[in-house]
């Protein structure tokens, strides 16, 4: 290797007006890297000329363009993501191979490639056909998804015997990209009424009612945003977090697509409480359909005069900004979502500072789910107390769950809090399916605990983790007899080790090597000692991780080994 | 004001914004680190530097955590210990193995570590290699990524010391690895060849080339020898190895009053010149200047003559004052060195302007 004579070439034309579109920052370089492989012309060449063109280092653009798992430097013409969820997984494990299946079926024209779970868990075994989501897939299907086939969504619009609806409640009549239907049925009042009281009495009116953050960790609501409005520092910012990347997890996915105008309104409402000017809704590259619809809903709302410069003649002015990603788990994260949003690789700040004091653009900026920003406008409505009433449990409002695997009636439902597992299953879900009994259930999400039948009857909120089940972001995977659980915790943390993003040793190489371990002791092949190799591994990650990520994939992967010990014991000989 | 923290049981005061680790160092509490380096922006990405800190379920990274009013450290508890063996053998297992034939073996941070803690390789670490050895045509600095612990300090180095940014991160997860620009060579991503990212490489991912093989950490066989550049009037300071009696590479000393660990690629690699068979170790005059009284150009009139100082410069005022006597002092020109102290810059100046009588000085540093 010898080094190349540097010559001095101007800045590809077409990459200057690309950037030029989208800004000409350092937060518009994803969308330019998006554009380029959408181009199919991501080569380090043209990554060199978008980093001076943004006039940024090469390698921090470079190093975007091989962090987002969208993103490739590979010809592509149409793409065929295929999930690989643990949803979709246990489907497929009943049914054929879908990739081969899929692979077999499609032509040259196609590359397919392997996804993290696509937020499709209602219509596993999911893919995603370039844009589009489709599903569920079976063998016999595949062949004509390159056709145009894109199976059937799940329909929300009525709900399930003894669901309580709140914001679900208009799912049925709301057309969704229809502001004038949305309107009709109470869209924007929620803001109405915040805009006729003063800024702390909204802030008190959230903080009364109790809200805790809908992302999973359960943080109240109220208080983060008081924490933005009595922060230093101007502009403030409101990001909405639609990164929603935790298989198991489609709610947020739902909520947008049965009333994007509900979102819209509780991030407006968040932002007059906390003195905020603009918001990002950071939604996962995924999601391309809701971010479209968001988008025009978005430009719906300004026209009516509920967002935009000068809203109902109050004087005040809020611009929403959607901002896609490009497939990283890690997005979820609200500091890598920062850092993501400013055009950087989607890796975890240093926590202190918090993004209330210090976070986008090193603003105060307060980073809430898209759940917590669908329930605001509801409590500006009907007041804290009536929230407050909805769930005779310790925590106030409703939720929004999703029962899923081997249950009769898969899918999603707004309740309050409290439930237990059993009731989930038995009153929710339908029962277990025909042939099935309940051996365990991943509580959560994908970083949540894995119980046995012992817990069926514990009620779950935010702080039944302590009790060993967790309520996370409200997703239950149910499975039977036939579920390894060897096999189940091996999906996790496969799924944990292709996103773990990098930075810290604990998780760049603990969830590389426990996937490693539990590959071999799936299919028979267990040492001894790699259960307590597992549980150092563990320990470890849950000590020492820089982030959320690495501090939470213990809790399945201890959860199971302790509920499952015997199955572990005998995979390990 | 100054707060109360209780550090291995101690009371000790300690300001507010300080971190653990700047309070334990204060108190000559050692605690391990590899990414942290004084000279840089602390990341918290190795994870060594782990500490207890009571009341909080997770260990604290020492090198980025904030004292706080009462806060009670243990910095080496079973816990924290525990968690950094393994953190260790997590860091070996993707390290190469061959610490005998590394060049920096016995001045390597990651080796200091495993072996104060007693920590081997795991069984199920590497192998064979996962990169190409020596992977940049860069001619001073080798590049080795199996050695690679991604502690991102070059990255840091060449971003906040050098303002290059060739350094980067790149891929995620297991997969992570350091690049130079979009995935260039480093001089295509605008390397100046410094060397500071080798400086800061706490192993020997980040090699030098021009000494590699010959032994620069191995205490027993090389002196170090505290020593001025020579290049310019900054006045870097560095260290001279010498094994020999020969000179076999420069290192940073990170005491050096004026540029701490930095040095450019003149002083950091420019070092073959010491030994090397054309340099000049005496002045040379023309020989018609010692042995013939007008110039000439035929025979041998015009071959260089070592001689002493004193001749050489002797003749040298002797030839200006000549040239400003019978021509003007216009006719003479002083062009003065950046290899030069300031000082000495100052009295050429002089020189030029006040002895000699002409405004016609330059410095090389203008061309």
């Amino acid at each position: 290797m010898t080094n190349k004579k540097i010559t001095y070439k101007p800045i590809d034309p077409e990459i200057k007006e690309l950037v030029r579109h989208h800004g000409q920052t350092g937060e518009a370089a994803l969308e330019v890297l998006k554009d380029l492989d959408a181009e199919n012309r991501l080569t380090p060449a043209t990554i060199t000329d978008t980093a001076r063109a943004l006039r940024l280092p090469a390698h921090r653009v470079y190093g975007m363009a091989t962090f987002y798992s969208m993103l490739s430097f590979e010809e592509r013409k149409n793409i065929l993501r295929v999930c690989d969820g643990p949803v979709c997984w246990l489907k497929r494990a009943s049914e054929q191979s879908l990739v081969s299946s899929v692979l077999s079926a499609v032509g040259d024209n196609w590359t397919v490639e392997r996804s993290s779970c696509l937020g499709l868990c209602d219509r596993a075994p999911a893919v995603l056909v370039n844009d589009e989501q489709a599903g569920p897939v079976t063998g016999e299907d595949a062949p004509k998804i390159c056709e145009g086939w894109r199976g059937v969504p799940t329909d929300y619009s009525q709900p399930r015997p003894g669901e309580v609806r709140v914001m679900m409640a208009n799912a049925d009549k709301i057309a969704p990209d229809s502001i004038e239907s949305a309107v009709e049925y109470g869209a924007y009042s929620g803001l109405k009424s915040a805009l006729q009281k003063k800024q702390e009495e909204v802030l008190d009116i959230v903080e009364a009612s109790g809200l805790q953050g809908r992302g999973g960790a359960g943080f109240p609501v109220g208080r983060k945003w008081k924490f933005v409005a009595g922060a230093k520092g101007s502009p403030k910012y409101m990001v909405c977090n639609a990164d929603e990347s935790e298989p198991l997890i489609f709610k947020d996915r739902v909520l947008i697509d049965t009333n994007p105008h509900q979102l819209l309104e509780g991030i407006a409402i968040g932002g007059y409480a906390c003195g905020a000017t603009e918001a990002w809704i950071y939604i996962r590259g995924e999601y391309e359909y809701q971010a479209r619809l968001l988008e025009r809903a978005i430009l719906q709302a300004e026209a009516m005069g509920f967002l935009g410069a000068n809203i109902l003649g109050t004087g005040f002015s809020f611009k929403i900004h959607v901002h896609r990603g490009a497939g990283a788990y890690i997005c979820g994260e609200e500091t890598a979502l920062i850092e993501s949003l400013e055009g950087k690789r989607g890796e975890p700040r240093l926590r202190p500072p918090y993004p209330p004091s210090y976070g986008f653009r090193g603003k105060p900026t307060a980073v809430n789910n898209v759940e917590s920003f669908a329930a605001a406008p509801h409590i500006l409505k009907n007041g804290a107390d009536w929230w407050k009433s909805l769930s005779n449990y310790t925590t106030p409002g409703t939720k929004m769950y999703m029962v899923l695997g081997h249950v009769k009636n898969p899918g999603l439902f707004e309740a309050p809090f409290g439930l237990t597992l059993r009731q989930i299953i038995e009153d929710f879900g339908g029962g277990m399916q025909e042939g099935s009994t309940f051996q365990f259930a991943l509580c959560g999400g994908a970083a949540g605990t894995i119980v046995n039948g012992s817990l069926l009857d514990v009620p779950i909120d935010y702080a039944s983790s302590q009790k060993g089940i967790s309520l996370g972001a409200g997703a239950f995977l149910v499975c039977d007899q036939t579920v390894s659980p060897v096999a189940f915790l091996r999906e996790l943390l496969h799924f944990f080790a292709v996103e773990s993003c990098g930075k810290c040793t604990p998780c760049r190489v603990g969830t590389w090597r426990s996937a490693e371990i539990l590959t071999r002791m799936a299919i028979g092949m267990g040492q001894p000692g790699d259960m307590a190799e597992l549980q150092a591994l563990s320990d470890n990650m849950l000590l020492a991780s820089f982030c959320g990520l690495g501090q939470s994939v213990p809790i399945p992967m201890n959860s199971a080994m302790k509920n499952f010990a015997a199955a572990f014991e005998k995979a390990e000989s | 004001m100054p707060i109360n923290i209780t550090l291995n049981g101690k009371k000790i005061e300690a300001q507010p914004g300080q971190t653990i680790l700047e309070v334990a160092r204060g108190h000559d509490v050692r605690i391990p680190t590899l990414c942290y380096h004084k000279d840089l922006s602390p990341t918290g990405n190795c994870r060594m530097c782990v500490v207890d800190v009571k009341g909080s379920r997770f260990l604290q990274a020492a090198c980025v955590t904030q004292v706080s009013d009462g806060m009670e450290i243990e910095t080496d508890s079973p816990k924290a210990v525990a968690s950094r063996k393994l953190t260790l053998g997590l860091m070996l297992a993707n390290h190469s193995p061959s610490c005998v034939t590394c060049d920096i073996s016995g001045e390597c941070e990651l080796q200091d570590l495993a072996y104060e803690y007693q920590v081997d390789a795991p069984v199920w670490g590497m192998k064979g290699t996962r990169y190409p050895v020596d992977s940049d045509p860069n001619p001073f600095v080798r590049v080795d990524f199996n050695k690679c612990i991604l502690c991102r300090r070059c990255v840091a180095a060449c971003a906040e010391i050098q303002a290059r940014d060739v350094w980067g991160v790149a891929k995620r997860g297991f997969e992570e690895i350091i690049v130079a620009g979009a995935g260039a060579t480093m001089l295509e991503a605008r390397c100046e060849s410094c060397g500071q990212c080798v400086a800061y490489c706490p192993t020997g991912a980040l090699s030098n080339k021009l000494s590699y093989g010959q032994g620069i950490a191995r205490a027993r066989q090389v002196t170090r020898v505290a020593t001025t550049c020579a290049y310019c009037g900054v006045g870097c300071q560095f260290d001279l190895l010498v094994k020999h009696g020969k000179v076999i590479s420069v290192a940073s000393n990170p005491d050096a009053p004026v540029n701490g660990m930095a040095l450019c690629v003149k002083g950091r690699y420019g070092y073959d010149y010491i030994h090397h068979p054309d340099r000049l170790k005496k002045p040379r005059v023309r020989r018609y200047l010692l042995e013939y009284k007008e110039k000439r150009l035929k025979g041998n009139a015009w071959d260089w003559i070592e001689t002493d100082w004193d001749t050489a410069l002797d003749l040298t005022a002797k030839k200006l004052r000549e040239a400003r006597d019978n021509f003007g002092p216009d006719s003479v020109g002083v062009l003065t060195s950046a290899k030069c102290l300031n000082e000495e810059n100052y009295l050429m100046n002089k020189l030029a302007r006040q002895v000699i009588g002409t405004n016609n000085i330059d410095h090389c540093a203008r061309l």
